[in-house]
C-alpha cells in the first residue's frame, strides 16, 4: 500500500511538467478564446474568419496538407515495402536511418537548398535546358509546385518512419502465400498490403496533414506570393495588424478541424494504436 | 512475345520499391548536397559549375558577429531546453509508468504533456506569445525558452517513459528490500540504469530547439536572435554563398546532434 508521503511525492513530482504543460497548453488557449471572442462576448471575429476572403486560405491550406500527405503516402509506401521486406537486414537500419534522419534537420534550411534547385538559372533548369531535354528554362520557383516540393521534402521522413512501423508488422508469408496462388503484384497490393496498413497510413495522415496545413516557413520561402495559407494570416494579423481577435478566431477554427479530423480517426481503434505510438 | 513482355513488365513492377527508395535517397540528400558545393564558391554568387574552390565563405560566416550571436543564442536556449526539458521529461515519464497516483491523474498527465503533438504548432507559437504578453512577460529570451520546454516535453517524456517501462522494477525493489531509501534508489539503480536514454533525450532536446523556428518567431521580440530566424530572414532577401556556408554549419550540428543521440538510444 502506498503511504501518503509516497502519493504526495509522486504528486509533487508530476506537477512540474503537468505545471508547465498546463501554464502553456492550457492557459494559452484560454487566453486566445477569450480574446476571439472578445472584447465584447460576440463571434464578430469567427464570422471574418469564415468569411469568403478567408475561407479561401482555410481550404487551400487544408487542401495542401491534404494533397502533399497525399504524395507522401504514394512515396512511402514501396520505399517502406522495400526497406521492410526486400532490404538486406544488415542494412536495414542504415536504411532507416537515412531515410528519417532530415527530420533532425533544420527545416528553413532545407526548405532554402530548393532556391538553388528550381530558381531559372538554378541547377535543375541547367540540367534539364544543359541536356537539351528542355529548350527553355521553367519557372519553378516561388509556384504551388515549389511548395510542394519543399513540403514534401521535409514531411515525407515523418510519413516514412510511421509507415514502417506499419510495413514491418505485415507478414511477408501472406505475400508469398497469395504470389504462390498466382495474384499478380496489383492484387498483392490491393488485397493484403493496402488493408494490413491502412491503420499506419491514417496515422501518417493526421500527424503530417495539420502540421502541413499550418506551416509558415515553407510557403515564404518557396510558395508564390499570391497563395495565402492560414498560419501566414496568423503572422500578419499578429504581427502587423495587431488583430488579435481575429488571429484567435482563425486559431481555433484551425484547431477545431485538426482537433475534429483526430477524433475521426481516432474513432477506429486500429487507428488509435497507430497514434498511441507517438 | 507476349509473355515475354509481360514477364519484363513483372520484373520491373518487382524491382520499383527499390528503384523508388534509390530515387528518394537522391531527393533526400542531393539538394543538401548541391548547397554543400554550392558554399564552396569564391564568389558571392556562385554559378555552375564552380570555376574554382574555396572556404571563403566559411570563415566570413565565423567572423560575422551577427551569425555567431544567433549561433552562440541558440545553443545556450538548446542547452538550457536540454537540461530542463529532461528533467521535466523524466518527472514526468516517472509519472506516467511508475507513480502510485491514481489512473486518472496519469492520463491526464499524459494527455497535457501530449497536447504539443496534437494542437497546431501555429496556433501553440501564437497562444504562448499572447499569453506571454497578457501575462505581462513579453518577449525575450524566457518565453522563448519556456515555449522551447514545453515544444520538447512530449519528445523527451515518451522516449524516458519507454526506456522506464523496460527497467527491471526487481532492482528497486531488492535495493529498498536490503534498506536503502526511495531517494538512494533513484539515485544509485535507476538513475545509472536510465544515463544512456537521458542522454538520448538532451541530445534530441537540443536537436530540436536548435532547429525550432515557428515558437521562436513569436516569443523572440525584435531583442533576440537564433540561427534558424536569422537564416529565415536572409533566405527572403536573396540566396548567396555565405548563407549557403551558414547552412552547411547548421546542418553539420544538427546532424552531429541527432546522430550522436541515435547511437545512444539503440540499448546497449
Amino acid at each position: 500500500m502506498p503511504t501518503v508521503n509516497e502519493q504526495t511525492r509522486d504528486g509533487l513530482v508530476a506537477s512540474l511538467p503537468a505545471l508547465l504543460a498546463l501554464a502553456l497548453g492550457v492557459f494559452p488557449l484560454v487566453v486566445l478564446f477569450v480574446e476571439s471572442i472578445g472584447p465584447s462576448l460576440g463571434v464578430g471575429s469567427y464570422r471574418k474568419a469564415l468569411s469568403p476572403l478567408y475561407r479561401g486560405a482555410l481550404l487551400y491550406s487544408v487542401g495542401v496538407g491534404v494533397g502533399v500527405t497525399g504524395i507522401c503516402l504514394a512515396v512511402a509506401y514501396p520505399v517502406t515495402y522495400w526497406l521492410a521486406h526486400r532490404c538486406p537486414a544488415r542494412y536495414r537500419l542504415v536504411g532507416l536511418v537515412a531515410l528519417t534522419l532530415p527530420l533532425w534537420l533544420n527545416y528553413v534550411v532545407l526548405n532554402y537548398a530548393w532556391v538553388w534547385l528550381l530558381a531559372r538559372g538554378g541547377v535543375l533548369n541547367r540540367l534539364l535546358v544543359g541536356t537539351g531535354v528542355l529548350d527553355t528554362a521553367l519557372d519553378l520557383l516561388y509556384t504551388d509546385v515549389s511548395m510542394v516540393i519543399g513540403f514534401v521534402y521535409i514531411y515525407l521522413p515523418y510519413v516514412v518512419l510511421t509507415m514502417y512501423v506499419s510495413m514491418e508488422r505485415l507478414d511477408y508469408r501472406l505475400l508469398q502465400a497469395a504470389r504462390d496462388l498466382g495474384a499478380t503484384d496489383w492484387r498483392v497490393f490491393v488485397d493484403i498490403i493496402l488493408p494490413r496498413t491502412l491503420p499506419g497510413a491514417a496515422a501518417a495522415t493526421l500527424i503530417v496533414y495539420a502540421r502541413i496545413a499550418g506551416a509558415f516557413a515553407t510557403p515564404a520561402i518557396l510558395g508564390s506570393p499570391g497563395n495565402v495559407m492560414i498560419a501566414r494570416l496568423m503572422v500578419q494579423a499578429f504581427r502587423e495588424y495587431v488583430d488579435y481577435g481575429f488571429a484567435a478566431a482563425l486559431s481555433f477554427v484551425f484547431l477545431i478541424i485538426t482537433l475534429g479530423s483526430l477524433a475521426l480517426g481516432a474513432v477506429s481503434p486500429r487507428v488509435r494504436r497507430e497514434l498511441r505510438r507517438w | 512475345m507476349v509473355s515475354m513482355v509481360t514477364r519484363l513488365f513483372e520484373r520491373g513492377a518487382g524491382r520499383l520499391p527499390g528503384v523508388v527508395v534509390a530515387a528518394t535517397l537522391v531527393f533526400l540528400y542531393g539538394p543538401v548536397l548541391v548547397v554543400a558545393y554550392l558554399s564552396l564558391s569564391p564568389a558571392p554568387q556562385p554559378t555552375v559549375p564552380l570555376d574554382e574552390l574555396s572556404v571563403r565563405w566559411y570563415r566570413a560566416v565565423l567572423e560575422d558577429r551577427r551569425f555567431v550571436r544567433a549561433l552562440l543564442n541558440s545553443a545556450g536556449i538548446g542547452f538550457v531546453t536540454a537540461v530542463g526539458g529532461t528533467a521535466l521529461g523524466l518527472a514526468a515519464a516517472r509519472t506516467i509508468t511508475r507513480s502510485r497516483l491514481p489512473t486518472t491523474v496519469r492520463r491526464a498527465v499524459t494527455l497535457l504533456v501530449a497536447l504539443p503533438l496534437f494542437v497546431p504548432t501555429v496556433v501553440v507559437a501564437f497562444g504562448i506569445g499572447r499569453a506571454s504578453d497578457v501575462v505581462g512577460l513579453g518577449f525575450g529570451y524566457f518565453p522563448v525558452v519556456l515555449g522551447h520546454l514545453f515544444w520538447v516535453l512530449p519528445f523527451t517524456t515518451f522516449l524516458l517513459a519507454a526506456r522506464y517501462a523496460e527497467l527491471d522494477g526487481q532492482l528497486a525493489d531488492a535495493a529498498a528490500d536490503l534498506g536503502a531509501d526511495r531517494w538512494t534508489v533513484f539515485r544509485t539503480v535507476t538513475l545509472p540504469l536510465l544515463r544512456p536514454a537521458l542522454a538520448a533525450s538532451a541530445l534530441f532536446a537540443f536537436a530540436l530547439s536548435f532547429n525550432e523556428f515557428l515558437i521562436t518567431f513569436f516569443l523572440a521580440g525584435s531583442a533576440v536572435t537564433t540561427v534558424p530566424l536569422e537564416i529565415f530572414g536572409k533566405v527572403r532577401i536573396g540566396a548567396t554563398a555565405f548563407l549557403n556556408a551558414a547552412s552547411v554549419i547548421v546542418l553539420v550540428i544538427s546532424a552531429g546532434v541527432a546522430g550522436a543521440a541515435s547511437v545512444l538510444r539503440q540499448p546497449a
